[in-house]
């Protein structure tokens, strides 16, 4: 198996040489080239026609952001940001998932993990994951290892329980991809939407304030990072803040968010199934959870548990995903009553009424 | 814990930051001038950027928490939410001058301290506007949820408590040092195809280490082997291997290497410079015409090689360069000038040794342009001109020598008061004094121990500075030119070779050896008819171009047990520039032009006057290279 080919652009040699270094320690990882602004990454990618690019955002002659826009219309090439985990650099990191970045990472190791090595094997993995289960680029090995049988998508959707009409919650899941989806989804929403949202991205804390911030300014409905002791309204989404758990609690008539601190064991900060996990105890035959593109499997449990109390499960599909992970193991699971494109979940979600 | 300072990774860092340390000196005293230049303020956050990327992978933490802020303000300025006024840019400059202290430290091998917090502070505070948008931000959140329900139940009452309560968590999380975990671990169940996908991968590991090991036996056997089977897989598997190759050749271009290692090899070249002029005399005595072109070869392999390592040690002038902007700004802002400094030619390449030994001399020439060279506001408009003085420095490089001017539009200097100077501090009678030219005034100022300003500014005008700047010129074989018109400027130009590793010299004859005069010093060579010689003030004297030159015999000097038989009516006399003056020295023979490597002096000689150190020639003889500054003052009793 040949390795990943990676392209590493960042204005500082420096910085481009340890990330080498670190990338090139990985048998599976191999850095083909390096560019030092965002005009050059764009040569590079024609010339060496990467697996996956590591993409600095502060560059000279052409920002990152930029160079994304370029490169994902000519030449689409799984694209990972490394930014600062600073609120106030989430804007860019924003703008650049917008223009077609799949993922993003800090440039601060210390801001995965304090364990230097264990920061350098996730960028790496990371890097590996893009590579692979990217459905941006048409990696002919990548697709045919991850997707399933038709027949048995058919099978898990066939099964079609529970009535959608009886529905008084929204919950959405998701991760890498996420932000794109959602703002996608929510966009289609009217501000009259009937029912609140709870919204799980997986995202720092860092982001999460200005994320919610930019799908308020972005869509009809109302959008909101959540915060303890936040009643339900319609026509109203919650955004699970970064770094901390948000539960449903309270009586199933009168519902209150609780946000709790992360705990340091916990590998997803907001968690997806922590947050289904306290909506199955509260309402479950009345919520409508969808999961949306995402590595990983965050929101398979909490969907056993709902759809086995009633609630309806919706999974996106694999062509519109980012990352065929999340809801791959839901429609796996055979957990999904429907398995829909993003534009689709967006219409259905209107007719929802 | 004390930085390893020899470690790689360190240095490579020490190497891109000094650079863009360099770069930001630059770009914020330009920032100055023009506040709003959105490129200029990406430049600059962008270079603090990359310094706190840098050092945060070092984990130089005071680094980078000067770094951040300094980032943050410049973030704020590039969105053009704040402009950049003269009290913010005495702060950046102190920021710069921190980071400059910590840069210095962390290359001394120790972990940089913090900054001081007031600096730190300050920046801060200009981040405020930020700051209280966001703080604005909760607020309307609640008024919107109390506006929404009119009545109030207890139920919503203690909702509404807790959501104050809550209020507080946002701050709490931003704050919290908990690291937030977005990355997707795979899995936890494998499936059959992921199980099948993960033999695959290990399998491939292993044809991929396979590969590896048959990768160093050459590229050609592997092709072979690889197109038995069938007719495409292999054509992809070449390029494959082929390609990654290239690319990490491309990757990376350049390697650090020590300078005594250049050193080494430049002293080499040069003895391979001799080795050739050597050969290149004994084949002119032979008349075998294929060792002709041998050696015409070998001459122009070693001229092409000299050059080639030479540009190895070439730097930019911009390194001395850089700090100029700096300098005239604190300068003309301390003494309430107003000065455009304008650079020209930083690109200009010379030797890495000249550089640095330009560097002191440069800026004591410059200060002293602010200092003297351009007046006051007041005064410029008095006589006519803007209020705004300017200094241009600039670079050429002119065939094997570099030409480095310092021009002001200043008041000019005053030769008359430069005389009375001289005379009043008892440096020359009245006489001597109104028969020096303009440019010998002028000169006087290297003087040691003459000062033109009558008060002694803490800036310049000390009276040491400029024969120490005159001194170290010479000492690179440079010169000095001073021209000057009063009310209009005043130009410094300073000459000095690309390097001083290999030096161009006029060979010529005291007697019956052979002495070699550095070329950048030679002026012209003529011939004199010497019946038209004069002698003023007990000095023998010839004119040249209505100009009246010392005249010297060098033999006298150099070879005086030289007993020459009969007086030649014709003799070759060669102008020499010693600083700033010029003088004739008549020698008994020319030979011509020689690359020659200078050699230090053996210890029966060390410390002779006026001898630089030897060389060897093309005809194997050893000659002597002549040090005009020292030999002036050992012999002719004069300061030059």
């Amino acid at each position: 198996m040949t390795p990943v080919r990676v392209l590493l652009v960042d204005d500082s040699g420096f910085f481009c040489r340890r990330l080498s270094e670190i990338i090139n320690e990985d048998p599976r990882l191999e850095v083909v080239g390096m560019a030092y602004d965002g005009q050059q990454a764009i040569e590079q990618v024609i010339n060496l026609k990467p697996d996956v690019i590591s993409m600095d955002i502060e560059m000279p002659v052409m920002d990152g952001i930029s160079a994304v826009r370029v490169i994902m219309a000519r030449h689409p090439t799984p694209i990972l940001m490394l930014s600062t985990w600073t609120t106030e650099h989430a804007k860019t990191t924003f703008e650049a998932l917008e223009a077609g970045a799949i993922d993003y990472m800090p440039k601060r190791f210390q801001d995965i993990s304090n364990d230097k090595n264990m920061a350098q094997q996730r960028l790496c993995q990371r890097l590996y994951d893009l590579a692979i289960h990217s459905t941006s680029k048409d990696l002919p090995t990548a697709a045919s290892s991850t997707s399933l049988p038709p027949s048995r998508l058919k099978k898990s959707t066939a099964e079609n329980h529970s009535n959608i009409d009886n529905i008084s919650l929204v919950a959405i899941g998701t991760s890498t991809g996420g932000p794109v989806a959602l703002q996608k989804i929510l966009v289609q929403l009217p501000a009259n939407f009937p029912y609140p949202i709870l919204l799980i991205q997986h995202m720092p804390a860092a982001f999460t304030p200005s994320f919610a911030e930019r799908l308020n300014t972005q869509c009809q409905i109302t959008i909101k990072q959540a915060i303890n002791g936040d009643k339900l309204y319609p026509g109203t989404a919650y955004l699970a803040p970064g770094g901390m758990q948000m539960l449903l609690k309270g009586s199933h008539k009168k519902p209150i968010i609780e946000i709790q601190a992360g705990q340091t064991g916990q590998t997803y900060k907001p968690c997806i199934d922590l947050t289904f996990e306290s909506i199955s105890k509260l309402c479950p035959a009345k919520t409508l959870a969808i999961i949306l593109t995402g590595m990983g499997a965050d929101g398979r449990e909490g969907c056993k548990k709902l759809r086995s109390l009633g609630a309806s499960i919706w999974a996106q599909d694999e062509q519109s995903s980012t990352i065929y992970g999340m809801p791959m193991a839901i429609a796996k699971a055979g957990l999904a009553d429907k398995i829909l494109s993003m534009i689709d979940i967006g219409h259905h979600l209107v007719k929802l009424r | 814990m004390p930085l390893d300072s020899e470690d790689e990774i360190l240095q490579d860092f020490l190497v891109e930051a000094g650079e863009i340390l360099e770069g930001l000196n630059e770009q914020l005293v330009e920032l100055e001038s023009q506040p709003q230049n959105s490129d200029l303020l990406n430049a600059i956050f962008r270079g603090f950027h990359t310094i706190k990327g840098g050092a945060g992978f070092l984990s130089l933490d005071s680094m980078v928490a000067l770094c951040h802020k300094g980032e943050d303000v410049f973030n704020i300025l590039r969105q053009g939410d704040r402009t950049v006024d003269a009290e913010m840019m005495d702060i950046f400059l102190k920021v710069l001058d921190i980071l400059n202290a910590m840069f210095e430290e962390t290359k001394s091998g120790e972990f940089p301290s913090p900054a001081d917090p007031d600096i730190l502070n300050h920046l801060a505070s200009y981040l405020e506007p930020e700051e209280v948008v966001a703080v604005v931000i909760p607020d309307p959140v609640v008024t919107e949820q109390t506006a929404d329900s009119e009545d109030i139940t207890d139920d919503e009452f203690e909702a509404l408590l807790n959501q104050l309560h809550g209020d507080g968590a946002p701050g709490i999380e931003t704050t919290s040092p908990e690291q937030p975990t977005v990355s997707a671990k795979s899995d936890d169940d494998i499936t059959e195809e992921e199980f099948e996908s993960l033999l695959d991968e290990l399998q491939g590991k292993k044809k991929a280490t396979a590969a590896r090991i048959s990768e160093p036996t050459s590229a050609p056997i592997m092709a072979e082997i690889e197109v038995k089977p069938v007719a495409v897989t292999p054509i992809a598997n070449v390029t494959v291997a082929a390609k990654p190759a290239a690319t990490t050749k491309q990757a990376e271009t350049s390697v650090r290497v020590d300078t005594a290692r250049l050193d080494d090899i430049m002293n080499m070249v040069g003895e391979l410079v001799l080795v050739r002029n050597r050969i290149s005399t004994l084949e002119a005595t032979s008349d075998n015409e294929e060792m002709a072109k041998a050696v015409s070869n070998l001459a122009v392999v070693t001229a092409d090689l000299q050059n080639a390592v030479m540009k190895t040690r070439m730097q930019p002038i911009k390194k001395v360069f850089g700090r100029f902007p700096r300098v005239v700004r604190d300068l003309a802002r301390n003494l309430k000038k107003d000065i455009n400094l304008e650079l020209q030619g930083e690109e200009t390449d010379l030797d890495k040794n000249l550089v640095e030994a330009l560097a002191d001399p440069l800026v004591h020439l410059v200060r002293n342009a602010v200092d003297h060279g351009v007046e006051m506001p007041d005064i410029r408009e008095k006589s006519g001109k803007s209020r705004q003085g300017k200094i241009v420095l600039s670079a050429t490089q002119e065939g094997d020598h570099i030409l480095l001017k310092i021009s002001d539009d200043g008041a000019g200097m005053d030769a008359n008061v430069l005389r009375q100077k001289a005379v009043e501090k008892g440096m020359m009678d009245e006489e001597a004094a109104s028969r020096l030219t303009n440019s010998e005034c002028y000169a006087l100022i290297f003087a040691p121990g003459f000062s033109l300003k009558a008060e002694i500014s803490d800036i310049s005008g000390r009276g040491v500075g400029m024969d120490v700047v005159k001194t170290s010129i010479s000492k690179l074989n440079g010169i000095i030119e001073i021209t000057s018109e009063i009310g209009v400027g005043t130009t410094l130009s300073i000459k000095v070779p690309l390097t001083l590793a290999i030096m161009p010299t006029l060979m010529v004859m005291l007697g019956d050896q052979i002495f070699a005069f550095p070329l950048v010093n030679v002026h012209e060579i003529f011939h004199l008819d010497l019946a038209k010689t004069n002698v003023v003030d007990g000095q023998r004297t010839i004119m040249v171009r209505q100009k009246t030159l010392p005249l010297f015999y060098l033999r006298k000097w150099l070879a005086s047990s030289f007993i020459p038989t009969g007086k030649p009516e014709i003799e070759h006399v060669v102008i020499v520039n010693v600083g700033t003056q010029r003088v004739g020295f008549v020698v008994d023979q020319l030979i011509g032009q020689e690359e020659v490597v200078i050699k230090p002096l053996g210890a029966l000689l060390q410390g002779t006057k006026g001898l630089a150190g030897a060389t060897i020639t093309g005809d194997g003889r050893i000659s002597l290279i002549l040090d005009f500054p020292e030999l002036m003052n050992t012999y002719a009793n004069r300061g030059y």
